[in-house]
């Protein structure tokens, strides 16, 4: 405390004369400064709050693709919304294409997906073979549109083993 | 002739000009601009064999970034329409635009490479002791600054570089523990990387980072001063004192109380001789002036014979392979790469574990190094003090595993992140899927 404290000598600080400073005085010292910094915090939060976005100019995250007839059966990478579209005979089903690991896009090479950021490898169904990624690539919901179109929610994550199967589909 | 003009000039420039070394010594104590110099610089302090100059050049690396980089700001605009063309405008419509650019570009990774290897210098001399350690803090501090501003400043330019290194780079910060979400929601101002994260960015490169490392800046070079100069005096005043040093009995401040525990004494070099010291104007502002020259010319040097990268514009469905951060990160995206532990049912990440716990423990242990170094006092001030050795061992150990890595990440790794030994046939990757 000697390090910091300040010598003020035989000066008297009027605050401190015991006759003067009364509990009366040292509570309205402490509301009128608290009430200073309170507020000088209050808008330091303010401040910090307004990096939290309310409004998202994002691409929804429910959309639609093309029609089911236009994939081709097998594995069909659609770059506008990083998803593979999987097409076996009329089932559908729709891969995240963005790795669990770091988040580069997976790349379908046949048999399995590659990850070119950190070399990890996923089997067809997204499993994870070797590598850093932690988790299985995600799964989402697939539909088909009122208009016909096929739709997927990525914010709808669906298990393994999940098909949708178009009811009126033009082989 | 040459008299005359010098006469000239000094009655145009000068009101009064220094006789003598006192009145220079005066003339610094009064300028504003010189305060911060000392009146007498020990002759250990200047030289070179002692410190490189490794300080003096990572502040000319500072300026010269500053200057350059405002001067890039007349150009750039932070939109993610418009980001990648003003570059592209810069390298072919401005004229020196690309100049600008690209000793801005080689500046910025010749300071990343000069603060490690000054860092490096503290180290190996042992000059991090006593009131030193807070000094020591501070350049941590500007460590992280300088990787934060290269981190920022790739951004910029938006191009697939910029975009694949931040996406890997937020996709680290969401792995960190309970605040991961959060953080990686502040940086990107959204879930996806987008105008926002550019803007975010922009601002953090050209404002917030390089006023918080001029600030550190300032403090660190007027630390080195009220410390008592470079630990090189050490072994000098070591050796004219045979009572040990006790506190100097000069002035002492308390910086806002910021510095409890340990004051901020002006430590005079009063141990120091005449012999010992030359006075600060001319010598020690002609060496800097001189280390300021020779790092603006090897920086412009390195414009004029090569080019700054500049991939093809950002493309969020095409990732290049394989995608590498710039060397200086090298070594931490082979850490995230190869540190995922599998432990029965549970799965550590190796974006936590090599990219968060791995660089965070060795910046703490980095921070906290003074208070736990052990060593003898009478090592300060030496290169590779033999009572040194086995701390100095494992600090080059580490840098060492550094550079493998960096090394490794740089010429070994191919498509798809595998190694490729030197000679062995890469497959030849379409850049467009």
């Amino acid at each position: 405390m000697s390090n910091l404290g300040h010598n003020y000598g035989t000066v008297r600080i009027q605050g401190d004369d015991p006759a003067v400073n009364t509990d009366r005085r040292r509570l309205l010292r402490i509301v009128g400064k608290g009430s200073v910094l309170a507020a000088f915090l209050a808008q330091l939060g303010a401040a910090g709050r307004a990096f939290f976005p309310n409004v998202l100019y994002e691409p929804p995250r429910k959309f639609n693709l093309k029609r089911p007839h236009d994939y081709p059966v097998g594995y069909t990478f659609d770059a506008a919304h990083r998803l593979y579209v999987i097409r076996n005979a009329n089932a559908f089903h729709v891969i995240s294409a963005i790795c669990t690991h770091l988040g580069c896009n997976v790349q379908w090479k046949g048999t399995e997906f590659d990850c070119p950021c950190h070399g990890s490898r996923f089997n067809p169904d997204g499993t994870v073979i070797s590598g850093p990624a932690p988790q299985p690539l995600s799964w989402f919901e697939a539909n088909e549109s009122p208009d016909g179109f096929l739709q997927v929610d990525t914010a709808e994550p669906v298990a393994r083993g999940f098909r949708f199967v178009p009811p009126n589909l033009k082989a | 002739m040459r008299e005359r003009l010098s006469k000239l000039w000094r009655t145009l420039a000068w009101s009064w000009s220094p006789a003598s070394e006192r009145e220079s010594s005066e003339a610094i104590v009064k300028n504003f601009w010189l305060h911060w110099f000392p009146v007498k610089v020990a002759r250990a302090s200047m030289d070179f064999n002692y410190s490189f100059w490794l300080g003096t050049a990572s502040a000319a690396l500072l300026a010269i970034l500053t200057i350059t980089g405002v001067m890039l700001m007349f150009f750039y605009v932070p939109s993610t329409e418009r980001a990648y063309g003003s570059i592209k405008d810069l390298e072919y419509a401005v004229s020196f635009g690309r100049l600008l650019r690209n000793q801005h570009r080689w500046a910025a990774e010749g300071m990343v490479a000069v603060v490690f290897i000054h860092m490096a210098r503290v180290f190996f001399t042992g000059a991090y002791r006593g009131p030193r350690a807070m000094n020591w803090l501070v350049g941590v501090a500007l460590l992280f600054a300088t990787l934060l501003l290269s981190f920022t400043g790739y951004l910029l330019p938006w191009d697939q570089l910029a975009y694949w290194a931040v996406t890997v780079g937020t996709g680290i910060a969401r792995q960190a523990p309970i605040v991961g979400n959060t953080l990686a929601l502040i940086l990107l101002g959204g879930n996806q990387i987008g105008q926002q994260t550019l803007l975010r960015f922009y601002v953090m490169h050209v404002f917030f980072l390089p006023v918080f490392a001029w600030i550190l800046f300032g403090y660190h070079m007027w630390r080195v001063r009220k410390d008592g100069g470079l630990a090189a005096i050490e072994p000098l005043r070591n050796a004219r004192t045979s009572t040990p040093r006790e506190t100097p009995a000069a002035k002492s401040y308390s910086l806002f109380g910021v510095t409890v525990g340990t004051s901020v004494a002006v430590r005079s070099s009063m141990q120091l001789e005449e012999r010992d010291q030359v006075a600060a104007s001319p010598n020690l502002i002609r060496r800097m002036m001189l280390v300021f020259l020779i790092v603006f010319n090897a920086t412009l040097a390195a414009a004029l014979l090569f080019n700054a990268p500049l991939e093809g514009p950002a493309n969020p469905a095409v990732t290049p392979n394989p995608a590498k951060a710039p060397w200086y990160f090298v070594w931490l995206q082979e850490l995230v790469a190869s540190t995922t532990i599998h432990l029965g049912p549970y799965t550590v990440s190796g974006a936590l574990l090599g990219g968060i716990l791995v660089p965070g423990i060795l910046l703490a242990i980095l921070a906290a190094w003074p208070f736990l170094d052990q060593s003898p006092r009478e090592a300060e001030g030496l290169w590779f003090a033999r009572n040194r050795n086995r701390q100095n061992l494992v600090f080059a150990a580490i840098t060492g595993a550094i550079i493998i890595l960096i090394f490794v990440g740089v010429f070994l790794r191919g498509p798809y992140w595998r190694l490729y030994w030197p000679g062995m046939p890469r497959p030849a990757m379409p850049t467009l899927m």
